[in-house]
């Protein structure tokens, strides 16, 4: 029995429902399917429809004791139309079967099944179609097979269970709002396409998945949107020469991977890959050390090491110790504020304390404070030489200074991103919480490794000049450091927020000196208790009054200005939209992730991109450059971020022309070189196609 | 002093914490439009802040659109929440030559014709309002508070069907999100899959 939807004279789909057999047998399960036909041009939907349309429905009515199975979804075509909304569903023709299991016995001489499908029919519109349906079977003997080719085409067309171990290893892990599908299997690295169609639960809203392909296999980030603490959710991983020709296959995502059970949402990495990635943190942590925002830092802590030379071995080590100390516990902090964070179901970002304007103002006020120090205007620690005659308490006194310092650097060190640093914590934001403990343990370590030599091998000490009146120049000379370090934080804050923002954060900085020098000039062990509680209140009502004025009420007020536009025209602001519609035209193109604090970024663009040779080559080979500048955190650029997998900027992007899913990604610390091959490969690889 | 330097570092780093989070749809600040109606008017968001506001998704060729029109339940809403003060925005984004677009005067009639209570009609012909919300289908609903954060997004009931006989026994979303909203009580389904046609960009 076939029945047609017709519309406006054009039959759109031709139903019917069929069996794979010529008889019923008592207690023995037999197929049903529903076979519509489209005409050319229209689809019905999967189970799961997409962005938009409705799955089809049948809805069986059975005489009882019947038992009808799932419905059984032959795998869909990924259709995309315009607006960027895509839809999973069939063109042609799709055969959807279900197993039916009569009841042991049966008194009918024949049965009638019945049925009701509807179902969405869509091309440039789309309507709703609907019918009763019925088969009816003779009951007894043995049935023929019926219908055996469509049957078999729709088998065929079924996706697979997913295949053993040793051929695809599964590991699922949440990332904010994004789902992520590591799939590490040499026969999807082999495969022309790959990609993930998803099946999600009804609470769960998901996003168009994003596919990256490496030697290794296969990662997806799925975006979703949902109130549950889910970290997988069902689908069907689809590959072949091209996911919608004949001879493509899909694999169903097996149920085990995604059922709450912890111990398989655990990733199923090596134990070698996460050494390999560890080593790649500490020899990260090691280069934080000679990164331009640490340096000044790590010269105030030389000094400390050149002040204590002379002094007991144990000292020496006690305070690199508390140096170390300092930068593990930062570290370990961070690393726990991320795992909430993580758990919490936010997006997670590498530096993203630099994003805000506040925490680079509180930053500011801090590196002033300390140049004041060092320029001699107030003390901090007291002097070896004080008069207290506490010397526990002044060695004691000396090891939370060094602790301090240690976070202090550790502080400063984050917008660098080093080189090692953005793949072994690109690796560890998709990993459990015990892994990005361990990473950033190993981080800690590599930056700490040289000061823990220096604290135990002291007799290198020896090669450092003796201490003598020449500190004091020295320390005033780090001042100086810490005061350009103050001006890179200022330029920062007049990226995020203008010049108007700067310039009161610097009436707030102002009141600052003038409440060290009270603290400096009246607040000493010498002064009367009545003159220093004066001096206190003031410098307290100063500050108060001026953060509540300038901070709280001027600074607040400064407008967030939009990102300048570059004056030097080659370089067009990056959306989303605009990279899209570059790629729809085939043109090659070139996008510099980077922010106003990322001294890696700047460095690169100075020292590289902005040169003559880089930008004559990327005139010459026609490449579009795109600027994103993640200054403020801009969600549209976070989002291309972590498709990449990169927590932070700096991030370099290379789409060679008319291949969009092939995006070649540059090293962070880049080189002439580098870039002009890169560009050079590119532009042989247009010529060969 | 050294401890208190801590405390402050401490403390800002909590602080800075908070903004690391990548503001989901439903929370993040409606996107600005400027789109005009048809009789010519142009809407702008800005105009309705200290409002609510409803933006939906519609498509006079769409059966989905249509259930809900056919049946008079997205009138019945419209004039319902009018009641309220809720600004209540019907948005057309098909492109010129696809299914639903609609010339002003063609949207007047199908004004007139269905009894559209909604505040007005905007024809978003460039799609460009539509693309700016991530509208995929009609309809397709959204809900923004006074202070411009949308606090829904997604179907306008629970039963993604054509059929007019499902309305009754359906939740109503965008009802359930405005009651909640205006009551200034957290809205409990905040984001569902809208279903539909898709917006014929």
């Amino acid at each position: 029995m076939v029945e047609a939807q017709t519309y406006e004279g054009r039959e759109l789909v031709k139903a019917e429902l069929i069996a794979n057999t010529t008889a019923v047998t008592p207690g023995k399960p037999f197929k049903v399917g529903l076979l519509l036909r489209m005409a050319p041009g229209w689809h019905t939907y999967w189970k799961f429809p997409g962005d938009a349309g409705i799955p089809t429905e049948i809805k069986w009515s059975l005489p009882p004791e019947w038992k009808v199975g799932e419905i059984q979804w032959p795998t869909p075509l990924r259709l995309v139309e315009p607006g960027d909304i895509e839809i999973y569903g069939y063109h042609g023709e799709v055969l959807l079967t279900q197993e039916i299991t009569p009841p042991a016995s049966l008194s009918e001489r024949s049965v009638k099944l019945s049925a009701d499908a509807n179902w969405l029919v869509c091309e440039k519109i789309c309507i709703p179609g609907g019918t009763a349906l019925q088969v009816e079977l003779p009951v007894g003997g043995s049935g023929a097979a019926a219908n055996q080719e469509l049957f078999e085409r729709s088998e065929r067309s079924l996706p697979q269970p997913w295949p053993a171990g040793d051929v695809a290893r599964i590991s699922w892990s949440r990332n904010g709002n994004d789902l992520v599908l590591q799939i590490r299997s040499k026969v999807l690295a082999s495969q022309t396409a790959v990609e993930f169609h998803p099946l999600p639960p009804d609470n769960v809203v998901v996003a168009h998945p994003a596919t990256q392909r490496d030697a290794e296999g296969v990662t997806f980030r799925i975006p979703i949107q949902t109130s549950d603490k889910i970290a997988a959710i069902p689908g069907v991983v689809v590959f072949g020469a091209s996911t919608d020709a004949a001879d493509r296959n899909a694999w169903l995502v097996p149920a085990s991977a995604v059922s709450p059970s912890p111990a398989v949402v655990q990733p199923s990495i090596g134990a070698r890959t996460i050494a390999q990635f560890l080593l790649f943190g500490f020899l990260g942590g090691l280069i934080l050390n000679l990164m331009p925002c640490v340096l000044p830092v790590i010269s105030l802590k030389i000094f400390g090491f050149i002040q204590h030379a002379g002094q007991t071995r144990r000292r020496i080590l006690r305070s690199g110790l508390s140096f170390i100390a300092g930068i593990f516990v930062w570290f370990v902090g961070l690393a726990l504020v991320l795992i909430v964070l993580k758990n919490a179901g936010h997006a997670i970002t590498w530096a993203f304390q630099f994003t805000n304007p506040y925490f680079v103002l509180a930053m500011s006020v801090l590196v002033l404070v300390f140049a004041l120090n060092l320029f001699g205007v107030f003390e901090v620690a007291l002097p070896q030489s004080a008069n207290r005659g506490l010397l526990g308490w002044t060695s004691r006194e000396g090891d939370v200074g060094s602790f301090f310092q240690g976070i202090f650097a550790t502080v400063l060190a984050t917008p660098c991103t080093a080189p090692f640093l953005g793949t072994a914590l690109g690796f560890a934001f998709t990993q459990s919480a015990w892994i990005i403990m361990l990473m950033f343990v190993a981080i800690a370590a590599g930056m700490s490794a040289p000061y823990l030599l220096l604290s135990m091998q002291p007799a290198w000490l020896k090669f450092l000049p003796k201490p003598g009146a020449w500190m004091e120049r020295v320390k005033q000379l780090m001042g100086f450091l810490l005061l350009a370090t103050l001006l890179f934080l200022l330029s920062v804050l007049g990226a995020q927020r203008g010049l108007t923002a700067v310039i009161w954060t610097m009436c707030f900085l102002l009141i600052v000196s003038l409440a060290c020098w009270i603290k400096g000039a009246f607040i000493t062990p010498l002064a009367s208790t009545r003159a220093r509680l004066t001096a206190a209140v003031i410098a307290l009502l100063l500050l108060t009054a001026s953060g509540a004025y300038f901070v709280g009420a001027k600074f607040a007020e400064a407008k967030l200005e939009p990102v300048s536009a570059n004056s030097d025209t080659d370089w067009q602001t990056f959306t989303p939209e605009k990279l899209d519609a570059e790629l729809a035209r085939g043109s090659a193109v070139f996008v510099d992730f980077t922010a106003a604090w990322c001294v890696t970024c700047k460095f690169n663009e100075a020292t590289v991109l902005e040169t003559a040779a880089v930008r004559e080559a990327f005139r010459r080979h026609r490449i579009v450059k795109f600027k994103a500048d993640w200054t403020n955190a801009d969600p549209a650029i976070t989002k291309m971020l972590q498709q990449f997998g990169r927590p932070g900027v700096p991030l370099y992007v290379l789409y060679p022309a008319g291949k969009t899913d092939a995006p070649i990604l540059l090293p962070e610390l880049l080189t002439k070189n580098i870039v002009l091959e890169k560009l050079e490969t590119v532009a042989a690889r247009i010529a060969a196609d | 002093m050294k401890t208190n330097l801590l405390i402050t570092l401490f403390v800002t780093l909590a602080g800075s914490t908070l903004i690391a989070a990548e503001s989901p749809r439903v929370g993040a600040a409606a996107p600005a439009f400027s789109v005009a109606d048809t009789k010519g008017k142009t809407h702008t968001l800005a105009d309705y802040t200290g409002k609510w506001v409803v933006l939906e998704w519609f498509n006079p060729e769409c059966p989905f659109v249509k259930k809900h029109y056919g049946s008079g339940n997205m009138q019945k809403l419209q004039q319902e929440y009018a009641g309220k003060g809720v600004i209540w925005l019907s948005v057309d984004s098909s492109a010129a030559g696809k299914e639903g677009n609609l010339t002003p005067e063609a949207a007047g009639k199908i004004i007139s014709d269905w009894n559209i209570s909604s505040t007005a009609l905007l024809l978003d012909t460039d799609g460009k309002t539509g693309q700016a919300y991530g509208a995929k289908n009609t309809p397709h609903m959204f809900v923004i508070n006074p202070e411009g954060k949308i606090v829904y997004e997604g179907a306008i009931d629970s039963k993604p069907t054509a059929n007019p006989a499902d309305i009754g026994t359906a939740t109503n979303y965008v009802k359930a999100a405005l009651d909640e909203a205006m009551a200034g009580k957290p809205v409990s389904t905040a984001t569902t899959k809208p279903y539909g046609c898709s917006v014929k960009y």
